[in-house]
């Protein structure tokens, strides 16, 4: 286990961590900085629970490797609210009760950030595209569609 | 009144919408789950299981496993009393002693300084193994010469259960037309995203906490004292959130709440445990898997004369709940209609594979593709429209079913037509297939305990005006700290804003029997009404004190005769000094009329039932088999609902359980060994996979719930299952009666063409 130094930009701040470059992202933010939101439903990539934007990319950070990183940006569901008040995404979540036991929903959260970067006016088939990567057992989706799409409604406002 | 919600998007929220303030901890990531939760010098452990069905453990060589750097203790079952545990029947051990009975089985375990240091532990741990024989089929392992799982159930009977009222042969020999076939049902996992996990912590002040999400915390930490032999009052469990249970989680993982807390007492340090997903998949307790031969016989009018069911439901190597799901998968399905006369045999086969658990509906969604799948295949030999015959022998309410159950408020008949209507059943298009669906589930089941039925609950006055509640009863999403707040805040005439309810601490919380049986609304709920209707008596004796005069509560507001005015943080203020310290608290308890049911389980078994009908939209291609699930209206008789977005998601989330359970979920096996242990394998629905879903609210008040309400959260995952398969069989012409309902299974059903 040979460790490296990374330097990355994470929520909007340089970083730099010393860390072995085999370990996931997703383990390098739970554990070594404490961010806690990104969860961990399989570590194979395949729930979409551990869903973060790598340079504005809905990436599962469990398949990350720490060391392909460096240099780029990384956002978490941490850095969504400001001040304290959630965004206009996280708010509609709640809004259309989009939000049962709550572990998919940082992934689906930020899935859906990535999906309005690219795409402010997604219609209802690009959202539930947008989150097939992303389970939920909870939810059906239905109420989760709702929710991203409100988003984009409150982004073209 | 009927509320239609087509779509959720509403203008205005209603009264009956909200949502706990832990939302907002959910989607911000704040929210603590189990594996999010950490204590000072905490290690981590990591459990040996067994790679073989059946074994003998001759030798378990630990080598210098304890001595590798990192490494603070190891745990095998030879260094624990021989002291069974279990759920029905005492037949588990934490750790395996002699035998291994299924690939997965746990026969060691480390605790280390980090999950990588324990897993490279686990890995060195040597264990010689003598091979066994092994049994995987439930049907085999019920004959004499079978391989024999435990010593205490002869030819590996975990149970058995002949039921008969009335009589069938004679009914049978009356019956103008007899339908039968057999049905099979795989082991289907309940699929909580959040990987089950625990911190056990000891020590001689505190005792042993477990911090785990579960549902059943009381009932946890009994079975935990009892089998570890520790003071009651010195075990506690503590609840961090929880990603989800549906069922799969009543008990959680009792063998890794064991273990944990057997290395934490070992090395005197919190150990962290947490399953793989893979793990979950072999030690998650799925639900049983049945097969099941059902033969009706009907009058030419539709009239239903007799059932005969012989089942044989599949255990796996320890038992859990599966008696008790046995049971209700063999004869819940039975009081959806009139059936006069019943004969029903159900085994419970011990097989050398993953132990079993139960999933949301206990059985009772099984065993709906069985019998509404055999319903529709009488409706076609007799001629009649499948709703036809539904209506003519559905229940209603002032009923009394064949097995007991006291029918107090039931809208089946309203649901059934309501369903219909909302697919189109009068005006079926071309091309399409059609199937219609109906359910009963206990809203508030009794039998879990004869003498524990019901329900208390803690309404307390805070100093500064607000409510906390305390209820055992658990919320794992489902949204029952949301229902009772609602409750609460209608009794007390206050904002919900002002009501907080806690549930995740035995410390604190009055004992409960738990998250199963649909008991959290219907028993739960109504001891939070108790316990702020008697709050709010206790604050208005207080004020009239205060004011010396008679005083009535109003918006939060106490008002005397003479129109003095007192808010409720000085109420609470006045008692709190008047007895040095003491706050009001509403003391609740709901104790339902006891069910009395005979030695062959006649009787009422639930406070009330819930009711439900599901109609679905479907098209099949007929050169590939393909399926294609266009809608799915689901119809609900819950009483009157309480929290309506809450509701709404019950029914999206749980109708698409059930429609996993129709077309793609089910554990395969080779030789035990699990074929589809990842989320990759074992798929459940993604978000390209609903269909559009319409609930449907038939709001009956029910006598016996809080506010009229019943019991929601089970029974929306059970008519989906005879609604698909009967929308499937409608389209393709032909009939699967093996789950999931595939592609595959309906082309080989259409073209005669079997794959090897």
């Amino acid at each position: 286990m040979k460790k490296e130094i990374i330097k990355f930009i994470l929520n909007g701040e340089q970083v730099e961590v010393y860390v072995d470059p085999a370990k996931s992202l997703l383990h390098l933010l739970r554990n070594d900085f404490g961010l806690t939101g990104s969860k961990e439903g399989c570590g194979q990539g395949e729930c979409g629970a551990c869903t973060v934007l790598l340079d504005d990319l809905a990436v599962n950070s469990c398949l990350i490797p720490a060391g392909k990183v460096s240099g780029c940006s990384v956002v978490t569901i941490e850095a969504l609210s400001r001040d304290g008040k959630p965004d206009f995404v996280q708010e509609s979540f709640v809004e259309k009760g989009a939000v049962q036991c709550g572990f998919c929903s940082p992934g689906m959260i930020m899935s859906a950030h990535a999906l309005l970067k690219q795409n402010p006016r997604p219609d209802a088939m690009e959202v539930r595209t947008a989150i097939s990567g992303n389970l939920c057992r909870c939810t059906g989706y239905k109420q989760i569609e709702e929710a991203i799409l409100l988003s984009a409604e409150k982004l073209n406002k | 009144m009927p509320i239609i919600t087509e779509n959720i998007t509403r203008e205005k929220k209603t009264e009956t919408d909200f949502q706990s303030p832990e939302v907002w901890t959910k989607v911000t990531g704040k929210a603590v789950y189990g594996n999010d939760f950490k204590l000072p010098g905490m290690l981590y452990g990591k459990i040996l299981r067994s790679p073989h069905p059946h074994a003998r453990i001759k030798k378990i060589n630990l080598g210098s496993v304890e001595a590798m750097p990192g490494v603070y203790a190891s745990l095998t079952g030879a260094e624990l009393p021989e002291r069974p545990y279990g759920i029905v029947f005492d037949d588990e051990l934490p750790l395996a002693a002699e035998l291994v009975r299924y690939i997965g089985d746990e026969v060691a375990a480390v605790a280390a300084v980090d999950n990588e240091t324990a897993s490279k532990a686990v890995e060195a741990i040597n264990v010689d193994y003598e091979m066994l024989p092994a049994v995987f089929s439930p049907r085999e392992a019920l004959k004499p010469d079978a391989p024999q799982l435990h010593e205490k159930f002869k030819d590996n009977l975990a149970w058995e259960r002949n039921l008969l009222r009335g009589d069938s042969d004679k009914a049978f020999r009356e019956a103008d037309v007899i339908v039968e076939n057999t049905f099979t049902i795989p082991s289907v996992h309940s699929t909580y995203l959040e990987p089950t996990v625990c911190v056990a912590a000891d020590d001689p002040y505190n005792g042993l906490i477990i911090h785990t999400a579960v549902q059943s915390p009381d009932a946890v930490r009994v079975i935990i004292a009892k089998a570890l032999e520790l003071p009651l009052s010195k075990v506690r469990i503590v609840g961090p959130v929880m990603g989800g249970g549906f069922g799969g989680r009543v008990y959680g993982n009792l063998k890794l709440y064991m273990i944990a807390s057997l290395l934490a007492i070992k090395t005197g340090r919190p150990v962290k445990m947490q399953l793989t997903r893979e793990e979950e998949f072999l030690v998650g307790r799925p639900m049983i898997a049945a097969e099941m031969h059902l033969k009706m016989g009907f009058k030419n009018d539709g009239t239903i004369l007799a059932r005969e069911a012989d089942i044989v439901t599949d255990n796996g190597a320890y038992s859990a709940q599966a008696p008790w799901v046995s049971k209700t998968l063999s004869e819940r399905n039975d009081s959806v209609y009139h059936i006069p006369n019943i004969k029903t045999r159900v085994r419970l086969a011990y097989t050398n594979k993953v132990p079993t658990g139960q999933y949301r509906a206990y059985g009772n969604q099984a065993a709906n593709f069985a019998t509404e799948s055999l319903l529709d295949m009488g409706a076609v030999k007799l001629g009649i429209d499948p709703l036809k015959l539904r209506l003519k022998n559905c229940v209603k309410t002032g009923d009394t079913t064949v097995h007991g159950l006291k029918i107090k408020s039931c809208a089946l008949a309203e649901c059934l037509k309501a369903a219909a209507e909302e697919i189109g059943w009068y005006d079926r298009k071309k091309g399409y297939g059609y199937g219609i669906s109906a359910a009963i589930h206990a809203s508030g089941s009794l039998v879990f305990d004869k003498n524990f039925r019901g329900a208390a609950a803690l309404a307390r006055l805070e100093l500064d005006g607000r409510i906390s509640i305390f209820s055992g009863e658990q919320d794992y999403g489902q949204g029952a700290h949301a229902t009772f707040t609602l409750i609460a805040s209608r009794v007390l005439g206050i904002s919900p804003e002002m009501i907080t309810v806690y549930s995740r601490d035995t410390l604190s919380s009055p004992h409960s029997i738990g998250a199963l049986g649909n008991r959290q609304t219907t028993i739960g709920g109504k001891a939070v009404q108790m316990a702020a209707k008697r709050l709010r008596e206790l604050i208005v004796l207080t004020a009239a004190d205060m004011l010396e005069d008679p005083v009535v509560m109003e918006k939060g507001t106490l008002r005397s005769a003479s129109d003095r005015i007192v808010e409720l943080p000085l109420v609470a203020y006045h008692y709190h000094s008047l007895t040095c310290g003491l706050s009001l608290i509403g003391e609740g308890r709901y104790v339902p009329e006891p069910s009395e049911y005979d030695e062959t389980g006649y009787g009422n078994i639930a406070v009330t039932y819930s009711f439900a009908a599901h109609g679905a939209v479907v098209e099949v291609d007929k050169t590939t088999g393909a399926i294609t699930v266009h809608k799915i209206v689901a119809a609900h008789d819950s009483g009157k609902i309480i929290n309506q977005i809450s509701a709404i998601g019950q029914v999206f989330g749980g109708t698409t359980q059930g429609l996993g359970m129709s077309c793609y979920e089910g554990y395969l096996f080779n030789k035990g060994e699990v074929a589809n242990a990842s989320l990759a394998d074992y798929r459940i629905p993604t978000s390209l996979d609903v269909p559009d879903i319409t609930p449907i609210f038939i709001e009956n008040e029910d006598p016996e719930g809080p506010y009229g309400a019943k019991g929601l959260g089970e029974i929306v995952q059970i008519p989906v299952l005879g609604a698909v398969a009967n929308a499937v069989a409608d389209a393709a012409g032909v009939r699967v009666t093996d789950l999931p309902i595939t592609a595959e299974k309906v082309y080989q059903a259409l073209s005669g063409w079997e794959c090897e």
